[in-house]
């Protein structure tokens, strides 16, 4: 019992301190966001003394100076733009394929799937041409391209799901009079809720920290997103403000955190939500 | 209200899997008629294809004096009442119940008013305003058949809806469901593996086998008569008892030889029916309840005692069930509970002559039904 307990607590502990690597970055950046920026180069590690708290300074700096808020209306249209595509449409898109047993289904979903072994930097440069050439390359534009990114994994949940819910609850809605827009949008997507919460919540979190893909295909001169204009500050006005990249990189993350936490249980419910018969 | 026409109608799945073949069925306004059959033998294509759920290969199904092949489910004026009750699991009762109402555009009074009052007569006023989650399996019975009912159909569907239920939820379940029908005075089309269900509540039971209609008759005829030998199997519990025996002509009587012993049967009521198969192969049926053991019985029907050996006494309580040895042939036996045999015993019992069934060694076909 004891050697049990033991065990356990040496595991607790092996994992305590595994949170707090991660976790530590964080609030590195976050009290060197409070720091003037000269103190943050020589001790980076350090907490704000009186001599090098600068309050707010560094967030209104961030701010004012580099259009950050702009670049969080950008991100926000992006992601708010390409969650809600990715649900919609790959639902829909799931629930299709799983209900219609034709080979098509089955080569869509592969595809689908196969799209998410797919790594990003095997296309991003034939991606970024073509987004260019079509046009793609306003935030607009971005939103279909993340919807293709996002179809794997969105695709793969959402017909694991579907494959849970029994068939008869469909048919007994096209006997009360559904059609299938009516079926879905009044029966299957009201049941699919707990995956439509975790697709978004993943979705949405990976669209918002996203550096890679709107740097390749976004017109830099118009639109920038949080990640970029982060990255803008290296060498912008010949010297790197790290002060003001702290503030905005706190101010980029509180968001997501606060999202994160508010559903992180829906994720781990919709994840296994499917996985077995109910 | 309406009845049902179903002509000629066939189901082939893709890969040539035949579901139903050339099925025929005239259900008239207001029957309770009960599709039996064993696992796999076409009797929910028959309903899902009355549903409108599954398309027709070939044939018409009429309902009413309406050709209803091309017909959309939600346009036949049916109510379906399914095996897992298909509720609407986002719904509360009163949202399930009145949903179909709603996608027909109803007014809220007149939603409001049939939902209350069919959860009024099922009991379920209540429940209204849970989430089928929070209902135990008798009670979801209950929504999905007051689903069914708000819509006032011409014709109520229900796809084995009592399988789901433990043993006295459904003994209980099919009274009321006979109930029900007696009071909406409306067609109900119902399948079931479930023999008893059959036997107690239908009108008429269509009894099917491999896609194909075995028989269709009331229950009490089906039992007494059945047309082969498939039917008179499956209708009884337990099952009929088959042995192989050589009918003889025996004088002016009728025997049948088995096991070395032979049994003549009533003069008066074997005919002319029989006389191709004298010295042939047939196969005997003969019920459990037909099989007695009591002493007044065998002394008076000494000619068609046999001798068995009891392998399995099982007391029922109203009944005991012996299972028989009798040379290569089991047997089961259902006698009176006050009976003296048990197993290990070796007794002479006596088979009721007057009740057997022949049937045709060859196409399985019933030759006669005493």
């Amino acid at each position: 019992m004891s050697a049990k307990r033991t065990k356990r607590g040496v595991a607790s502990l092996l994992l305590a301190v595994a949170s707090i690597v991660y976790v530590s970055p964080l609030f590195i950046i976050l009290f060197n966001s409070f720091k003037s920026k000269t103190y943050i180069n020589l001790s980076p590690f350090s907490l704000p003394t009186k001599e090098t708290f600068a309050g707010w300074e560094n967030y209104l700096v961030g701010i004012n100076n580099y259009g950050f808020l702009q670049s969080v209306g950008w991100t926000l249209i992006i992601t708010v733009g390409s969650v809600f595509a990715i649900l919609l449409f790959c639902s829909m898109f799931a629930w299709f394929i799983t209900r219609t047993k034709a080979w098509y289904s089955r080569v869509l979903y592969l595809l689908c799937i196969f799209s998410m072994v797919v790594p990003f930097q095997m296309v991003m440069f034939t991606l970024s041409k073509t987004a260019d050439t079509l046009n793609l390359n306003t935030p607009w534009g971005i939103i279909i391209v993340y919807l293709g990114f996002g179809a794997g994994l969105a695709v793969f949940l959402f017909s694991g799901f579907v494959k849970s819910i029994p068939l008869e609850v469909e048919e007994a809605a096209t006997i009360d009079g559904c059609g299938p827009l009516s079926t879905f949008f009044r029966v299957v997507l009201p049941i699919m809720q707990p995956t439509y919460i975790t697709v978004g919540i993943l979705q949405t979190m990976w669209i918002w920290n996203d550096f890679l893909l709107p740097y390749l295909v976004l017109d830099q001169k118009h639109y920038k997103t949080i990640s970029m204009t982060v990255q803008m500050m290296r060498g912008s006005f010949g010297r790197v403000d790290m002060g003001a990249i702290m503030a905005c990189l706190v101010m980029a993350v509180i968001p997501m955190i606060i999202f994160y936490l508010a559903a992180q249980k829906h994720i781990i419910e919709g994840v296994a939500a499917g996985a077995v018969k109910g | 209200m309406a009845s049902i026409s179903v002509q000629h109608v066939s189901k082939v799945y893709p890969g040539d899997v035949t579901a139903v073949k050339d099925c025929n069925l005239e259900i008239p306004d207001k029957e309770f008629i009960i599709l039996v059959g064993p696992s796999g033998c076409g009797k929910s294509t028959i309903l899902r294809m009355i549903a409108g759920l599954e398309e027709i290969t070939e044939g018409d199904l009429y309902i009413g004096d309406r050709c209803v092949n091309d017909v959309p489910a939600k346009d036949r004026d049916i109510a379906m009442v399914f095996q897992s009750y298909a509720l609407y699991p986002h719904m509360s009762v009163y949202k399930n119940m009145g949903f179909a109402l709603e996608m027909r555009k109803m007014p809220k009074d007149e939603i409001d008013r049939r939902v209350r009052e069919a959860a009024k007569s099922l009991d379920i006023e209540h429940l209204l305003d849970r989430k089928p989650k929070a209902l135990s399996g008798g009670q979801r019975q209950r929504v999905a058949l007051g689903r069914a009912m708000v819509r006032n159909p011409a014709v109520f569907l229900l796809d084995e809806p009592l399988s789901n239920l433990d043993a006295k939820l459904r003994a209980s379940m099919r009274t009321e469901l006979t109930k029900l029908h007696k009071k909406l005075g409306t067609t109900f089309v119902y399948v079931t593996h479930d023999q008893t269900e059959a036997m107690t509540m239908g009108d008429r039971i269509v009894v099917l086998n491999n896609g194909i209609v075995q028989q269709v008759d009331t229950p009490q005829k089906l039992y007494n008569a059945p047309c082969n030998i498939f039917v008179a199997g499956f209708i009884g519990s337990p099952q009929m008892n088959f042995l192989d025996a050589v009918l003889q002509k025996d004088g002016g009587n009728y025997c049948l030889e088995v096991n070395g012993d032979r049994h003549c049967l009533p003069a008066e009521r074997a005919g002319e029916e029989l006389k191709p198969y004298i010295g042939r192969s047939v196969k005997f049926g003969i019920r459990p309840e037909d099989i007695h053991d009591s002493d007044a019985f065998a002394a008076a029907h000494a000619g068609s005692l046999i001798d068995v050996d009891i392998d399995v006494s099982e007391p029922m309580g109203s009944e005991v069930f012996l299972y028989l040895k009798y040379g290569e042939f089991e047997l089961t036996a259902r006698v009176a509970p006050t009976t003296a045999l048990k197993a290990g015993d070796h007794s002479k019992i006596a088979v009721d002559m007057s009740r057997v069934h022949l049937f045709d060694a060859e196409s399985k076909e019933a030759i006669l039904n005493l």
